[in-house]
């Protein structure tokens, strides 16, 4: 299965490939790309955030054996929901992942190692969700559900055997 | 493999809807969306939904409304009410009114998420109860029938008073079940979340049973190193099961009464009143109206147990129901002592239906168990039974031998009523009209 990680608006470059590589098994190779969308069609002006619900729609659907998982900076939120670190259509092998609030309190290089690895993670997650899978109780696991950027630090960006072997079996 | 927890999501905005359908789905929950009360009370009424989550302001039927309909059509369902900051007022009247709990629009991911994890959990704790009463009642040998006219109208009074909160008095035979009746009186009663209590007060001394019952201070009596809370107490929103009531000494009974006229009893040993809310379910195998009669037992305690009575028939008048017990307990031997018996000889399993079981069904219980101990082949066979020999019919009447007779040819022949009259040599018609004068129902 291979992914392709598209830059929703302003991304730094080296910031999508790190994650690329990051990857785990069993995302197999994949690319870096760009998609022009309409952020201004889902932004909300009292809420001051991005419905990630409406950009998710602007994600075009997948060919085949590809993944497609939009990367952006902009703050997301669902309607019922104050913010979301991500949101997928589950098993619709699409996905999107904010780094917005997954800034680490840190500053200097470390910084950009503990904000890449949160992404990576986050990114992880969400193709899992993208393939079906649900979220898990393994607090190491990536589909473990993390509501704070520090939640994310206590997960590994790879899939726990359990989750991996759904996720092979469903492949 | 459990259930996914059901929920459904009520709310006349679409993008609030799917955004929390979204939510949940990614959680692993099975989530239904409905746009209005009405789809909303549909849907529960096709799904069996677990935990809905309400918006208290929709046009038409408002969440408050919703609330009271499910109540009455899933009365175990849990109802999270959804509010804006304006209506926080009305969502503490929905509290008021049975909600689980109620959340702020727009929610903090990790508050909905906890908020109904612990609802999840709720539900699965509440469903592991009922599952377990269930297996209980399920486990119930004594309560095992084929449909034996007697056994059906012990299950329908069981249904008639279980929902009240009043006494019960149960009176059989040993080993006819009573415990498990008060069991089932308590599994179906609105106490059933809370403690069933057991004491068998015709095992103890009085002081004893005092002690059992009430509790007793620390220094209450020699021994008594420290405080200690007694089966009334710890049935507290529950039931208090008092197996032999009959055998209770005649204080324990004066203290008895006092508790139950005044909801309130005191250790022994203390003073201070301690307030008990608690229901009564006691059994007896004696005839307490002789007791009564005889001054062994008094008379106001007598009528205030008994206010309800449910009458446990012995094994013996309802021997229709034997072969169903039988097969339960050999398949439950069987798999204990990792044997493999397929089933009853007919000869063992008429015999089975003759003897009149004056131990019940517990005596039935042991036979089973001591026959899967002796058999060595792939069925019981008569002999197997500490009661094989001719049947002891030498001091029944006519009648009685041939009932017994009837029921055990029909049972050889697994309730085939032809193969039984070619048996017995009549028409089936002469068989039919014996079975019905002997009130022998086919299972």
């Amino acid at each position: 299965m291979k992914t392709r990680l598209l830059a929703l608006g302003d991304v730094p470059p080296r910031l999508a490939e790190a994650v690329l590589a990051g990857l785990p098994r069993p995302y197999t190779g994949g690319e870096v790309g760009r998609l022009e969308i309409a952020l201004g069609r889902c932004y909300d002006r009292t809420r001051a955030q991005v419905d990630a619900a409406c950009l998710i729609e602007q994600i075009p659907e997948p060919g085949p054996g590809w993944l497609l998982l939009g990367l952006t900076g902009v703050d997301l939120f669902m309607p019922a929901l104050t913010y979301v670190f991500g949101i997928s259509h589950l098993g619709g092998r699409r996905g999107i992942v904010s780094w917005f609030r997954l800034h680490p309190e840190e500053t200097g290089p470390s910084a950009q190692t503990i904000l890449i690895r949160r992404i990576t993670t986050e990114v992880v997650h969400e193709l899992g969700h993208s393939l079906g899978l649900v979220h898990c109780v393994v607090p190491e696991c990536a589909m473990h559900r993390s509501l704070w950027p520090e939640g994310v630090d206590l997960k590994h960006p790879e899939y726990c055997p359990a989750c991996l072997e759904t996720l092979t079996s469903s492949l | 493999m459990t259930m996914p927890v059901r929920i459904l999501v009520v709310d006349d905005e679409q993008h609030i809807r799917n955004s929390l359908a979204t939510w949940f789905r990614e959680e692993g929950y099975d989530v239904s969306v409905a746009a209005s009360g009405k789809d909303a009370l549909a849907a529960v009424a096709r799904e069996g939904t677990n935990i809905l989550l309400v918006d208290i302001k929709m046009p038409g039927m408002d969440g408050l409304e919703l609330q009271r309909r499910v109540r009455e059509l899933a009365p175990d369902a849990t109802i999270i009410i959804m509010t804006a900051y304006a209506s926080v007022e009305t969502a503490v009247e929905a509290l008021k009114e049975g909600a689980y709990d109620y959340i702020v629009k727009p929610f903090d991911p990790e508050a909905v998420s906890r908020l109904v994890r612990k609802a999840a959990e709720r539900y699965s704790l509440l469903a592991e109860n009922r599952a377990l009463r269930e297996r209980i009642v399920g486990a119930s040998p004594a309560l095992i029938t084929s449909g034996s006219p007697a056994m059906a109208k012990v299950m329908e009074l069981v249904d008639q008073v279980a929902p009240t909160d009043t006494n019960v008095l149960i009176t059989g035979e040993s080993g006819t079940g009573k415990e498990l009746v008060a069991h089932l009186v308590h599994a179906k009663s609105t106490r059933r979340f809370g403690p069933f209590v057991v004491e068998n007060c015709g095992a103890l001394a009085e002081g004893v049973l005092e002690s059992e019952l009430f509790g007793h201070e620390r220094g209450a009596f020699t021994g008594a190193v420290g405080r200690h809370r007694g089966k009334i107490e710890m049935a507290n929103e529950g039931t208090l099961f008092l197996d032999e009531i009959g055998d209770v000494p005649p204080k324990v009974q004066v203290d008895l009464l006092r508790v139950l006229q005044e909801h309130e009893l005191k250790r022994v040993g203390g003073n201070e009143a301690i307030k008990v809310d608690f229901r009564l379910v006691t059994a007896t195998h004696r005839d307490l109206e002789a007791e009564v009669a005889a001054g062994r037992f008094r008379d106001d305690f007598y009528f205030r147990i008994n206010v309800f009575q449910i009458p446990l028939p012995p094994l013996r008048e309802r021997a229709g129901d034997v072969p169903a017990l039988a097969k339960h307990f050999l398949q439950q031997f069987a798999n204990q002592m990792n044997r493999r018996i397929s089933g009853f000889s007919p000869d063992a399993m008429a015999a089975l239906v003759a003897y009149p079981w004056p131990g019940n069904v517990r005596e039935l219980a042991n036979a089973i168990e001591r026959a899967v101990v002796l058999c060595r082949g792939d069925r019981i066979e008569a002999n197997h039974f500490p009661f094989a020999g001719p049947p002891a019919s030498a001091n029944l009447s006519l009648a009685a031998v041939e009932e017994a007779h009837i029921r055990q040819i029909l049972a050889a022949c697994s309730h085939n009523v032809a193969q039984a009259a070619r048996e017995l040599d009549i028409d089936r018609v002469t068989l039919y009209n014996k079975m019905k004068k002997y009130g022998i129902e086919r299972p």
